[in-house]
């Protein structure tokens, strides 16, 4: 008799608890009804792609050393280094370097691994073509510099979310100078407890260089 | 002598219309046969534009949950936006898939949206707006309402598709295991209005303004009815049967232009009477949350002059509509904020919960109505 009225007062407490979720996403739902859409009216808004943005890669022909790292890191073994042996100089001499851009899925491996740091990845993203083959970039091609958004007077460059203030979402009418969310090294730097004053810091520094060198022995036996 | 006219005081639209065709010389018979279609056109127009009036709700009230706009290019505001979603369904093209049988292809959604189409006979207005004032009123809609299965179930097999079957297998079974709760709690309304007759129960709704109302008697019965009334026309959350990640789209898969235009309707349409019915049934119709009569008297007017009958009129017919376009609100609110339940969550929430809990609904109204007649119907 009880174990059927506790599973009842159970069941109803389930049922309780699903009504209040539901409540609650409503409630949700219906805040969103007074937002205003913060839609970026491509192509005359468009986003500042970010820092580390991994766009279309770009190539100097005078760093590059043909040692094909970027060709075996590279998940489709992509990039076409087209060097012979130069018998002469015993060097290596680059004759062409391509990417097909068509083909290749900006993952960056190249970039990271490349020795000579002749690869980097742009914030250009606007690679559409009409014919594929001409998406196949030579070193000319990749050599050039990339066009930036703030740069096109056409185009009302917006802040990505990560560039705005704290509590903003829409980047529409928002002033150049407003500081992005979170703080600068420097400003970290002065919330930091400061260090001992000036005039104990000469003795603290003589002090602090001898421990140094006897230290050193010690810290080289232990592996 | 005095005669005695027995006639409904205050303005009667079909005996003004009677007389004026007498004095034109017209004789009773055809008089009243040249009334009968006219409440029928005013309610099936009426049904039409709601249906309009929903679907643009529905886009633009989706629009604003996702912090969208929604149409805004088919007139002002997009407000010609379903206008045009009708056209386009018009002249589409009207398939028969191979191998289909065809009469059971175009039945199917005839069978779907004509009983819905037919229940609006009973959904009131006023006290005499409505088309017929049938003495099982819901009980009616009930009825026809148990006519759709079969139509799902045609146009699931009919169309030589395996996902179409699976989904009319599964949107029959999910309206007829809902159709027991619903039919449950309409009968405990029933049983405390004393009558079927949806002007009835209206009127027993009337008196203290929104205190009346029967949604303070039966809470839980408005909820039952209110999630039974969403499974019937197949809202989110449950719209199993045409999840579109699932099913392709069910049982309307291989249906386009025309036939698939009845479906879309029938949805919708079935969504406004559901909301009608609900206030109806539970926010007491074309009443106003304070009583007609009481403004009438704080204003010194009678209840029964001409001009007060207009304004009344006018005024149950704007409630009625405000009280069912606030659920069609909700409804829509709720489809952008719950998931979908799967089928066995869905016929188990229909035959172990809604069931139970409506049966238990029941007997609590029958024991109150002993109990205290005067508050719950003597």
């Amino acid at each position: 008799m009880f174990g059927f009225l506790k599973k009842v007062g159970d069941y109803t407490q389930d049922a309780v608890g699903a009504a209040k979720y539901i409540t609650q996403g409503l409630g949700v739902t219906f805040d969103h009804l007074r937002r205003r859409p913060i839609t970026v009216q491509y192509p005359y808004e468009k986003l500042i792609p970010s820092e580390r943005y991994r766009g279309r890669i770009h190539y100097e022909f005078d760093k590059c050393i043909a040692c094909e790292v970027c060709v075996r890191v590279c998940p489709i073994n992509l990039p076409v280094v087209d060097w012979v042996m130069n018998k002469a100089t015993k060097k290596k001499e680059l004759r062409n370097y391509s990417i097909d851009f068509g083909v290749c899925i900006f993952c960056g491996n190249c970039v990271e691994y490349c020795p000579t740091n002749c690869l980097s990845m742009t914030e250009e993203y606007e690679l559409a073509a009409f014919d594929r083959h001409s998406l196949n970039y030579d070193n000319v091609a990749l050599g050039r510099l990339p066009t930036s958004v703030t740069s096109d007077p056409a185009v009302v460059p917006l802040r990505e979310l990560v560039y705005l203030p704290k509590g903003v979402i829409d980047p529409h009418d928002l002033p150049a100078d407003a500081p992005r969310a979170g703080r600068l090294p420097e400003q970290v730097l002065e919330t930091l407890p400061k260090p001992p004053a000036a005039a104990a810091s000469a003795p603290a520094a003589v002090a602090s260089s001898e421990p140094a060198p006897a230290a050193d022995p010690g810290a080289t036996s232990q592996p | 002598m005095q005669t005695f006219a027995v006639v409904t005081p205050g303005l009667d639209l079909q005996a003004s219309f009677l007389d004026l065709l007498h004095g034109y010389g017209v004789s009773q018979q055809l008089a009243h046969l040249l009334w009968l279609p006219l409440p029928m056109l005013t309610v099936l127009v009426a049904a039409v534009v709601g249906v309009l009036v929903n679907v643009w709700l529905e886009r633009k009230i989706s629009a604003a949950v996702q912090q969208r706009i929604g149409p805004e290019y088919a007139g002002a505001l997009g407000v010609l936006q379903p206008l045009a979603d009708g056209l386009k369904l018009l002249f589409k093209e009207d398939i028969i898939p191979a191998k289909a049988d065809g009469l059971l292809f175009t039945l199917g959604p005839v069978l779907v949206l004509v009983p819905v189409i037919l229940s609006w006979l009973v959904v009131p207005f006023g006290q005499n707006l409505l088309i017929s004032n049938v003495g099982v009123g819901v009980f009616l809609w009930i009825a026809l309402s148990s006519i759709q299965p079969i139509g799902l179930l045609m146009s699931g097999y009919s169309s030589n598709n395996k996902y179409s079957l699976l989904g009319g297998l599964r949107a029959a079974a999910q309206s007829i295991s809902y159709e027991i709760p619903l039919a449950l709690s309409v009968l405990a309304i029933v049983m405390m209005s004393n009558s079927l007759s949806t002007v009835d129960i209206v009127n027993q709704q009337t008196g203290a303004g929104i205190f009346s109302w029967n949604i303070w008697r039966q809470p839980v019965g408005f909820v039952i009815f209110w999630i039974c009334a969403l499974a019937e026309c197949e809202r989110l959350p449950f719209d199993l049967p045409e999840a579109e990640e699932e099913l392709v789209a069910g049982y309307q898969t291989e249906y386009s232009g025309m036939k698939f235009a009845l479906f879309y309707l029938g949805s919708y349409i079935n969504l406004v009477l559901s909301a009608l019915l609900v206030s109806v049934l539970y926010l007491g119709g074309w009443s106003f949350p304070i009583p007609v009569e009481w403004l009438a008297g704080l204003l010194g007017q009678s209840v029964d002059a001409p001009l007060v009958q207009v304004i009344t009129g006018s005024l149950g017919i704007v409630m009625t509509v405000l009280k069912a376009y606030l659920l069609v609100f909700f409804a829509i609110l709720l489809r952008w904020t719950v998931p979908r339940v799967r089928i066995d969550q869905l016929l188990d929430l229909g035959w172990k919960f809604l069931l139970p809990v409506a049966l238990v609904n029941l007997l609590v109204t029958a024991a109150l109505k002993l109990a205290f007649p005067a508050a719950f119907g003597g």
